[in-house]
């Protein structure tokens, strides 16, 4: 009895410390949120804050930004590009290593984990070189092929271990049955392993969403990315901290709807490749 | 048969040619190219042009045009250059003398700009394109504070002159202690952060109002002149000009710097502005001081008055296949008409006749404060390693007017360094 | 490796299509190599012959040049490249141990169930997926004099005010608490993982032993996690060493050069001082830097043959 009275008693205080840490943690986060619905000059003059400051005025303002507008709608467009091509040739590629033996099987497996590990400020110098003079500077197809650059090669290694826990069993059926390995692999082995494509693709998504360098480097006016623009929200004229805040809490929805929903694949997500097994 | 055909393909391809022109235009980024995009359809119905235009902060307009515009191939029909990166750009932009005449409108004659700003877009002994707007160091005080009669009997008594605008350095010093002692801070001085730029601004124009040049051309290069005692007094002020303005002055970029202007509950005395973001000041919607603003030139130091100068010039690269189009357009925005409606929407174009229409003189109180900073305007000193001199001076002004390290240190290492730098590069 | 067998070993489609299966790997992985070699190598290859100009980002500055190695010998010279590296050293070796132990402790005292425990370990991961230009931004926010937060509640216990971002030392420190905050999650995830890991014998073993709390950890927990905690750490200096843009919209490197990290610079020479070679040079440095990195995670703890071995072969 006295012991388990003791049990109990640790698990509070953990339980209090535990929620307590939490709240200190997410205190940031939940200044943005709040932030988006209280005025400008409200959190400029620092007023504390009170629950009649609340206001969707700072959401009208920034949803009507032509600016943003057209951020949200090329993030929205070139995370969905790069993610389907990274995905695509990921899948391929994953499948190459996971499934044939060649000689520089491993050697170019690392290569593509060691690429996925590159800073970008290496990169980026160059490519603005080369994207002004092909002309895809500011295009959304350019900075979809920079997005692709990290993600073909994190695709690859996220996929791997759910490409190599699938039984061969079933493509040397179908082989047997006389379809071809593209076949095979787009008609029997895809959808076997649809579950590793979805969490590849909202990785992927994240990772596109969220850069910030390229698009700050490759892109100008035509296919500036939302972070791009959430940046000129501070760096204009006037300080639109509940705007940045509004369009900042925008940008969270979908990148917190994935976290809290792939819980089971964080790990697998944020390391791809770099945890044994 | 033949004949006839060629001909109207000719006649075709002509009129394509005609009716198909457009030009690519670079803007930076403020109320004023935005309010002038507002017209541009006009423009393009009166010309048959069709105006492409960007608009990007300024450091990006510096980046793009730097790669977007090379010697034989350009992206761009206009571009905008900051006074201080003329140098860099003027062996690629064509003279003013060799614009087109205009077709639908006329060429503007350069004596229409304000002689204070023309200067900016001279550049070995040539016109290089057209300066645009008329951007230069004005100072705001509270209103409200000044007047005061709490406030005014006070400090008469304790300093034995009269509160108002400060007209000297020192006025200044002494009416924002007073202030400081009542709780009230002067504004941050300088926009520090947000480039480098407005701390050399803030630089230079401490240097020149205590009497010293930092660098000047000597035999067509620049050179390092800086007289250094003076130019530690220069500091050693503004180091005591920093103690009465906010906390974290020396972090504030240009919008840090209008969100204490702005929404201090208690208001701040006195501040400098570009009057590119006047209309932001005066707009009730972002600021607590709307209407409560008087304008004037910058107090004066022991070595007198300077209003430090910040312009655009619009440019034609020598690359564009459009000339003609690109300054037609430039023709109708420096126009007496667009200028007037310009300064109607509380921007501040270049030209005279516009900044000193008598019909606004009374809904538009900084138009006077502009043309009287106008006689005193100071140019930062400029060649093409500007940045990094820049930087130089950004990061030690910072430290010895923060009391970080002693000030005559400061201005050492920014000789030194300087120095360095315009050696490298061959001067 | 030597054990597996080609996949289609022994199968009777052998001979028929024999030539096809060779080509098999290479189609594969053709679109991969192709992405990899115009937005990757090719831009690595790039930036090496930059690298050898006196290359300025505007014609106007003037004609490129060849310069040979003089980039990098100016590199040498230039003090500004050193506080960088020293800055950027300075951000990694200070953020990533504070960052383990708070991961480290927090997966200690989560192991175990109580009320609510899912949901705290879920909420905080958070901070990790927070978009870093957000995170830069808000801190930025936080610590400002007047109006900020955070600033205020320092305030309210006591604390001077400080001008967090005016002082190149709190502004140091500002950039690596923002980075703790964000990424201290991010090893509590790992280390967390791993700790479940661990069979709940071992740990009942030492019990039955009569080891305490410490004699457990030392004895047991770290030995047991130590691939893991070596994993985190390197995948955290790879990552750490390319920070940029929360920093840039921070502190922009600023005041002064004082939280000027290793990115930042390179953008500043690029794109502020028209350097473009010089710029390429100090890419290509990092460039090498995480690569030794990398290949020192990829040859330690990663391992396609563990891969294949635990998905049963």
């Amino acid at each position: 009895m006295k012991k388990r009275t003791r049990t109990i008693l640790t698990s509070t205080i953990i339980a209090i410390v535990a929620f307590l840490v939490l709240i200190i943690e997410l205190y940031p986060i939940g200044i943005t949120i709040v932030n988006g619905f209280r005025r400008d000059i409200i959190i400029l003059s620092g007023q504390p804050f009170k629950l009649s400051q609340l206001t969707t005025r700072s959401y009208e303002l920034v949803l009507k930004n032509p600016g943003f507008q057209l951020g949200m709608k090329n993030s929205i467009i070139i995370g969905l590009l790069s993610t389907g091509i990274s995905v695509l040739i990921g899948a391929m590629a994953s499948y190459g290593i996971a499934r044939f033996r060649f000689g520089w099987r491993n050697s170019l497996a690392y290569s593509f984990l060691v690429f996925r590990m590159l800073p970008q400020i290496s990169l980026v110098i160059a490519l603005y070189l080369m994207f002004t003079n092909l002309g895809i500077r500011d295009t959304v197809g350019g900075i979809t092929l920079a997005h692709t650059s990290f993600n073909v090669p994190y695709v690859i290694w996220l996929l791997l271990p759910f490409f190599t826990a699938v039984d061969k069993a079933y493509e040397e059926a179908a082989m047997v049955d006389g379809a071809s390995r593209m076949g095979v692999f787009f008609r029997i082995f895809l959808p076997i392993v649809a579950p590793g494509l979805v969490v590849a693709a909202v990785f992927a998504f994240l990772n596109s969403w969220n850069e910030f360098l390229y698009a700050l480097i490759l892109t100008g006016v035509k296919a500036k990315t939302a972070p791009i623009a959430i940046n000129g929200l501070i760096g204009g004229e006037t300080l639109t901290w509940g705007q940045v805040c509004a369009a900042g809490t925008l940008m969270l929805v979908p990148v917190f709807i994935f976290t809290l929903g792939m819980q089971k694949f964080l790990i697998r997500g944020i390391t791809a490749g770099g945890v044994k097994g | 048969m033949k004949k006839a055909l060629f001909m109207l393909l000719l006649a075709v391809a002509m009129v394509g040619m005609v009716s198909a022109q457009t030009i690519n235009v670079l803007f930076w980024d403020d109320a004023y190219p935005r309010t002038l995009m507002e017209r541009i359809p006009e423009f393009e119905k009166a010309t048959g042009i069709k105006v492409n235009f960007e608009i990007l902060q300024p450091p990006q307009v510096f980046t793009k045009t730097s790669v977007a515009v090379g010697k034989d191939k350009t992206d761009y029909d206009l571009v905008c250059v900051d006074e201080g990166n003329i140098p860099l750009f003027a062996s690629l932009m064509l003279p003013y003398d060799q614009w087109a005449p205009g077709k639908v409108f006329k060429k503007v004659d350069p004596s229409t700009v304000t002689p204070a700003m023309l200067d900016v877009a001279q550049w070995d002994g040539k016109l290089i394109g057209l300066p645009i707007n008329g951007n230069l160091y004005v100072w705001m005080t509270r209103k409200d504070l000044i007047e005061n009669p709490k406030y005014k009997a006070e400090f008469k008594a304790q300093y034995g002159y009269d509160l108002g605008v400060p007209q000297t350095l020192q006025q200044m010093l002494d009416m924002g202690t007073y202030f400081y002692k009542n709780g009230i801070v002067s504004g941050g001085f300088g926009p520090f952060n947000g480039g480098p730029a407005g701390v050399f601004g803030e630089a230079i124009f401490m240097w020149e109002s205590f009497g010293t040049h930092f660098i000047d051309y000597v035999n067509g290069k620049p050179k390092l002149v800086v007289d250094k005692a003076k130019a530690v007094q220069g500091m050693e002020f503004y180091k005591k000009l920093m103690a009465i303005s906010p906390k974290g002055a020396e972090t504030m970029a240009h919008v840090e710097r209008q969100a204490a202007f702005c929404a201090d509950p208690k208001g701040v005395f006195t501040q400098f502005i570009w009057p590119a973001q006047i209309a932001s000041y005066e707009d009730p919607d972002k600021s607590l001081a709307a209407g409560k603003i008087v304008y004037s030139a910058p107090p004066s130091g022991p070595a007198g008055r300077f209003a430090i100068r910040g312009t655009w010039a619009v440019n034609i690269p020598l690359a564009s296949k459009n000339k003609d189009a690109a300054a037609e357009f430039v023709y109708w925005w420096a126009s007496k008409d667009i200028a007037t409606w310009l300064v109607e929407k509380n921007t501040v174009p270049a030209r005279t006749d516009a900044l000193t229409n008598p019909k606004f003189a009374a809904s538009k109180p900084w138009l006077a404060a502009i043309a009287d900073s106008m006689k005193y305007a100071a140019a930062r000193p400029r060649f093409k390693e500007v940045a990094q001199v820049q930087d130089i001076v950004k990061k030690y002004w910072i430290m010895g007017i923060t009391g970080q390290m002693p000030t005559a240190d400061a201005m050492q290492k920014i000789m030194d360094e300087t120095q360095d730098v315009l050696k490298k590069a061959g001067y | 490796m030597s054990s597996k067998k080609l996949v289609t070993d022994g199968r009777p489609a052998r001979n028929k299509e024999g030539k096809a299966r060779e080509h098999a790997p290479f189609l594969f992985l053709l679109p991969a190599l192709l992405v990899v070699f115009a937005v990757l190598i090719f831009p690595i290859i790039f930036s090496l012959i930059v690298s050898t100009f006196d290359w300025p980002l505007s014609e106007g500055a003037g004609a490129r040049r060849f310069v040979g190695l003089g980039n990098y010998i100016g590199l040498t010279k230039d003090p500004e490249f050193w506080n960088s590296l020293k800055l950027q050293l300075g951000f990694i070796f200070v953020a990533i141990p504070l960052e383990l132990l708070l991961g480290f402790a927090a997966a200690l005292l989560l192991n175990r169930e109580f009320f609510g425990a899912r949901l705290v370990r879920s909420l905080l991961l958070l901070p990790v997926f927070f978009l870093p230009i957000l995170s830069g931004m808000t801190w930025r926010f936080m610590l400002q004099p007047r109006y900020g937060p955070l600033n205020a509640l320092l305030l309210k216990l006591g604390a001077p005010e400080i001008t967090w971002l005016g002082n190149p030392v709190t502004a140091y420190i500002a950039i690596i608490i923002q980075d703790i905050w964000r990424m201290w999650p991010f090893m509590f995830m790992l280390l967390y993982a791993g700790l479940t890991a661990i069979p709940q014998e071992m740990i009942e073993a030492a019990e039955i032993d009569g080891a305490g709390f410490w004699k457990k950890l030392r004895s047991v927990i770290i030995p047991l996690l130590t691939p893991t905690i070596l994993t985190a750490i390197l995948l955290r200096i790879i990552d750490a060493l390319r920070v940029f843009s929360e920093v840039y919209v921070m502190t922009e490197g600023g005041p002064g050069t004082s939280t000027m990290l290793f990115s930042l610079y390179t953008h500043r020479q690029a794109f502020g001082y028209q350097k473009v070679g010089m710029a390429s040079s100090m890419a290509i440095f990092l460039l090498i830097l995480s690569i030794v990195f990398a290949l020192t995670l990829v040859r330690k703890n990663m391992s396609l043959d563990v891969l294949e071995e635990k998905a049963g072969g």
